[in-house]
């Protein structure tokens, strides 16, 4: 069984169909790229699995169970996590007290009220350190949030989205606006837990992710047009025609 | 900029070093705290009188419960006043027809204060922005409607009400002093609590959620359920600072939730810097003066309140205490070389 399916997905922003009749499904422990160009529904697909929007037909089911009506945190709850496509992290909190809430929700500290209201914040200090490290920004655990580069926000948030122990991990263009070095320090993080935990990743550059994915989707106007092996993908003459065909010519289109 | 001060010497670094202990508090840190603050209030008592500063350390528990509210969870509400007054005439109803233990009373009062928190709570919380600084509004509204007609024959309406049975074994709220001593005490407490509660990780998770609430929630917190919780325990706390007001004057009336007097409130954590416990005690003390003294003085002493109101607000966005502490991180960074680099243990 699939860790998520969706069926005949869709959501209508009055006439824009922003996500047409989507059947996807992942699977346990996969790593599942989705690519397609601005504006072909991945950020809309990813809210509508996150619970952020609720869908104008069709259905969510992660794990068997249906979770189309249930609101974000229960499915955080039940595993899903997810990052942004513009980084979202606590700018005015320190680094390191950016991750209290997910190091006291992955403890089930904040189950007993008394413990989380009354307990010091500095007794989580170790656990967030821990997933700090894990990112490489335990030098600026200290160092308020806001004043981090646009690279190492991005670590930070898949720092809180990991500390959260998720079962599925979705990834919204986690690449966009960093640099090369930068590119390459997130996705040996991402190698480093992959297979481990079932990971979406979006990405409009295919070439970022083609070696990293098991499978790759490509959407377009809403739709699943393909999906297979990435390098099938990358040979299949609609996909071509779709996706890039029309931007082949642009130079330096990220290939 | 800060350049400057490490020319300065060794008064700059125990200034420093003081205030670096101030910001980042300790469990043990703790006790010093009220120990600063209870001495702070008894210093201003031979320049103000008794009276004056019991009712300025009325108001800076009202001033904390605000800040909880405003300062922590970034939810400004317009109508916070009616669980001062909810608190206020539970106390003196109690006192009439309940009990003749003003202690009781007072519990009395914080229960009625938290009960109709919960009540407005649930409904307000899930606002936001101005919708939930109005809902307040008419919630309190609503409440002073309710003091001044339908209740009119148990809360006296526009007479107000005085409050019986001051008195009970040693606690005599007859007594000037005593009453000053509890009601000290009783902001110590409030401040004890909050301060507690701010610094566990449920305070960052207020924080949190007011910087981004959707995102809390994509971290597997039900955000109006800690709303909720929030505003409960402002009201509660406020109802408390009622209840001291009600024993204080020996005499409640409908001023006590009046609409029109929660500026003051947001005033006084603006003034003070929203979001820090010593701001609203600060901010709390800061505009008593201004309104209890400079009257005195000044005929226009409001144009005073506009004038520093609109420095605030363009200038200086952490209120009094957020520029101080500002100015003693500068300092604590030139002590200590790049600690923010460093990752040391904080808190
Ligand atoms: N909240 C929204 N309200 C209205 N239209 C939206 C909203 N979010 C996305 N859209 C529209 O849906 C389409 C798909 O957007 P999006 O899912 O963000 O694309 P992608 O992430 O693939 O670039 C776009 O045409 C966009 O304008
Ligand atoms: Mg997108």
């Amino acid at each position: 069984m699939s860790l998520l399916t969706t069926n005949r997905l869709t959501k209508r922003f009055g006439g824009l169909v922003a996500v047409n009749d989507v059947n996807l499904q992942i699977e346990e422990n996969e790593t599942l790229g989705i690519i397609g160009p601005n504006g072909s529904g991945k950020t809309t697909l990813f809210n509508l699995l996150t619970g952020f929007f609720s869908p104008t037909a069709g259905r969510v089911i992660l794990q068997g169970k249906d979770v189309t009506r249930l609101s974000p945190e229960e499915r955080v709850g039940m595993g899903m996590v997810r990052t942004f496509q513009l980084v979202s992290v606590f700018g005015s909190l320190r680094v390191w007290e950016n991750l209290v809430p997910c190091v006291t929700w992955r403890n089930n500290e904040y189950r007993s009220l008394w413990k989380f209201m009354t307990s010091l914040v500095g007794d989580t200090w170790a656990d967030s350190f821990e997933a700090l490290r894990l990112v490489g920004l335990e030098n600026y655990a200290d160092a308020v949030t806001a004043n981090l580069s646009y690279g190492d926000k991005r670590l930070l948030e898949i720092a809180l989205a990991l500390s959260l122990k998720p079962k599925l991990l979705l990834l919204d263009e986690p690449f966009s606006g960093l640099s090369d070095v930068e590119i390459a320090k997130v996705l040996s993080l991402l190698q480093s837990i992959k297979g481990k935990v079932t990971i979406g990743i979006i990405e409009h550059k295919i070439s970022t992710i083609v070696d990293f994915v098991d499978r790759l989707c490509v959407m377009n106007e809403g739709r699943i047009i393909c999906e297979g092996k990435p390098h099938e993908v990358l040979k299949d003459s609609l996909v071509n025609e779709c996706y890039w065909g029309k931007q082949e010519t642009v130079s330096g289109f990220p290939v | 900029m800060g350049n400057t001060f490490t020319k300065q010497g060794v008064a700059f670094e125990t200034f420093a070093s003081i205030g670096k202990g101030l910001v980042r508090t300790t469990g043990r840190q703790r006790v010093v705290e009220l120990f600063v603050l209870g001495g702070v209030f008894l210093l201003l008592v031979p320049f103000l009188g008794t009276h004056r500063v019991t009712d300025f350390a009325i108001f800076c528990i009202f001033a904390l419960s605000f800040d909880l509210l405003y300062g922590y969870m970034g939810r400004l509400s317009f109508g916070h006043l009616l669980y001062v007054g909810v608190g206020a005439y539970a106390t003196a109803l109690s006192l009439q027809y309940l009990t003749s233990n003003p202690l009781l009373a007072i519990g009395l009062g914080i229960v009625a204060a938290c009960l109709a928190g919960m009540l407005a709570g649930s409904a307000a919380v899930r606002a936001t922005g101005a919708c939930f600084a109005l809902i307040n509004l008419a919630f309190n509204r609503v409440g002073w409607f309710l003091v001044m007609s339908p209740l009119k024959d148990i809360t006296g309406g526009e007479n107000g009400l005085s409050v019986r049975n001051l008195r009970f074994s040693y606690f005599d709220f007859q007594n000037p002093t005593f009453r000053f001593g509890f009601v000290l005490a009783s902001l110590l407490v409030a401040f004890l609590l909050l301060r507690v509660l701010t610094s566990s990780p449920y305070g960052i998770l207020l924080r949190s959620i007011k910087e981004d609430e959707r995102r809390v929630r994509f971290l597997g917190y039900n955000t109006y359920f800690y709303k909720w919780l929030t505003f409960v325990i402002a009201a509660s706390v406020a109802g408390f600072a009622g209840a001291l007001t009600a024993l204080n004057y020996a005499y409640v009336n409908p001023n006590t939730l009046d609409v029109h007097a929660n500026g003051g409130v947001i005033f006084a954590c603006l003034i003070g810097g929203a979001g820090r416990l010593y701001g609203a005690v600060l901010g709390g003390i800061i505009y008593m003066v201004i309104t209890n003294l400079l009257p005195v003085y000044f005929q226009r002493w409001e144009l005073l309140l506009g004038i520093s109101l609109l420095l605030i607000v363009f200038r200086f966005r952490g209120g009094i205490w957020g520029n101080l502490e500002t100015l003693y991180r500068r300092l604590a960074v030139h002590e200590n070389t790049d600690r923010s680099l460093e990752g040391g243990r904080p808190r």
